[in-house]
């Protein structure tokens, strides 16, 4: 849950909250949107370290007029994520075998999901998964999810229902009955 | 295809917790004091910057276009007296604007101060109070210029409404200050401009070529008479003499034309009513200088759009390749996220 302080529109005249509340009540959504991004919990925090990190240096700069600090604390995450795939695709082409690469242990995505589901979640691709954080686990309005990947809200909505029918898809064939 | 309510339940509900070391860290770099970056106090905020600097640049082109404008106009009162009402006594007139040099000259080709030959011209506007004015005024004017040895060269006197009187009087040199101050009593004078130009430097060069021509004329005929020549020696002689003297005539008519027109100065005179509009309202001082600083104003807008029109170019050419570089980032970061 939320807190309303935060991700709502503050009332004019209204103290701006510090950063250490910010971060203290965004960070769980900061690691769990960069934890679906990755797929691998220690990319996952070490990434969510480096999103405090260049969040505080550009504190100065946030305008609460612009937009919700979950949006603005978002961003940075998906840019620094961005530079970590950038970094990995480099390092993979420098290996250029796959044999090489070091297999990282699986993660889970959260606790309590199923077996099936964190298996349908791993087949996704980082767009997808992305999304599906976004407007579902997040529950970002489509409008504000489409701002933050620059994309159109159709086109966040069209991948969001492809992404939803591949776990489906995925989970039928887990169980067939159902 | 409609997602199961369920599948979107069991995510929302697995929502991922951060590790306790990773809050502990977050925290930790939430609290501690930042160090701002030495530059960081210099750093402009562009917006800001931009919101103060395009009025403060726009009241600097305003402001600067004010004071030339102010200082141009001061530069006209001091210099131009052609252009401004005279409210002074015609004497006193002649005084400020005609210099002793071309005024106080003695009837003749030369100024008695510096010797050379000059060519005096002036131009004289006066208003009367009506047609009958113009009339008489005119008239005056003729007999004035009669009494001082002069001539009419043209007149045009037109009655009326919009009553008027131009004319062009030549008088001797010597009697130029006495024709201006008799011409500025017709009435109240409105403009007046006194131009001198030398022409001692042309006549000089006319006097050098005539004496080089004598010499020459002297030499040939002194051939001619003295020494026996071929027949067609001396025909060639004989033609060039006549060349010789053809040009000489030429010369000394060329010596007293000048001659002439540095002893007779030319008046242009102009008698009109107000209402003949032939005499332009003199603009005051604040219509001088908004007509400067509005001049000012307009060079200033020409180097602006000359500046856009150099840098147009260079700002489309970033732009694109911004947009370049976006599209491209854009493009790569959805390769990445498809993987």
């Amino acid at each position: 849950m939320h807190a309303v302080s935060i991700d709502s529109p503050r009332p004019a005249g209204a103290a701006a909250p510090s950063f250490a509340a910010v971060a203290e009540e965004l960070l769980d959504d900061v690691y769990g949107y960069l934890l679906y991004l990755t797929k691998d919990w220690a990319v996952a925090e070490d990434l969510t370290g480096e999103t405090f990190e260049r969040a505080l240096r550009r504190w100065r700069k946030f305008d609460p007029r612009r937009g919700t600090a979950r949006a603005w604390l978002l961003a940075i995450a998906r840019s620094a994520a961005l530079d970590w795939f950038r970094a990995e695709s480099r390092r993979q082409r420098r290996e250029q075998r796959a044999e090489a690469r070091e297999r990282r242990p699986e993660s889970s995505f959260g606790e309590g999901l199923s077996p099936e589901l964190e298996d349908g979640l791993r087949s996704l691709t980082a767009g997808e998964r992305e999304v599906l954080a976004l407007r579902v686990v997040l529950e970002l309005d489509g409008e504000e999810t489409a701002r933050l990947l620059g994309m159109s809200p159709t086109a966040v909505s069209t991948r969001l229902h492809r992404a939803l029918g591949k776990l489906e898809e995925r989970m039928r064939r887990h169980d067939p009955v159902a | 295809m409609t997602p199961s309510p369920d599948l979107i339940d069991e995510l929302q509900a697995s929502r991922p917790v951060a590790p306790a070391a990773l809050r502990a860290r977050v925290r930790e770099t939430a609290r501690a004091p930042r160090a701002a970056s030495p530059w960081e106090r210099f750093r402009l905020p562009v917006r800001r910057v931009a919101v103060v600097a395009a009025p403060a640049v726009l009241a600097l082109a305003l402001v600067s276009a004010g004071a030339v404008g102010l200082s141009r106009s001061s530069e006209r009162d001091v210099f131009s007296d052609a252009a401004r009402p005279v409210e002074d006594t015609p004497q006193s007139v002649e005084k400020e604007t005609l210099g002793a040099t071309a005024l106080g000259a003695p009837t003749g080709t030369r100024d008695s101060a510096t010797g050379r030959a000059q060519r005096v011209s002036a131009t004289l506007t006066v208003e009367v109070s009506d047609s009958d004015a113009v009339s008489d005024a005119a008239q005056d004017a003729i007999d004035l210029t009669r009494r001082l040895g002069g001539h009419v060269v043209s007149s045009s006197v037109t009655t009326g409404e919009q009553a008027a009187a131009t004319m062009t009087v030549r008088v001797p040199v010597g009697k130029v200050q006495q024709a201006i101050a008799g011409l500025s009593g017709l009435g109240r004078i409105v403009s007046q401009q006194v131009t001198i130009d030398d022409l001692q430097a042309s006549l000089d060069a006319l006097e050098r070529r005539q004496a080089s021509l004598r010499n020459q004329v002297a030499r040939i005929g002194a051939r001619l008479d003295t020494e026996s020549l071929e027949p067609e020696e001396r025909a060639v002689l004989e033609t060039r003499l006549q060349r010789l003297q053809l040009e000489l005539r030429e010369l000394r008519r060329g010596i007293t034309a000048t001659h002439a027109e540095a002893r007779m100065s030319t008046i242009e005179l102009t008698v009109a009513t107000p209402e003949a509009g032939v005499v332009a309202p003199a603009p005051s001082r604040l219509e001088r200088t908004l007509d400067e600083a509005f001049d000012v104003l307009v060079w200033e807008g020409v180097i602006v759009l000359a500046l856009a029109i150099v840098l147009a170019p260079i700002a489309l050419l970033g732009l694109a390749a911004w947009l370049g570089q976006r599209l491209y980032r854009r493009r790569e970061d959805e390769r990445l996220l498809s993987t």
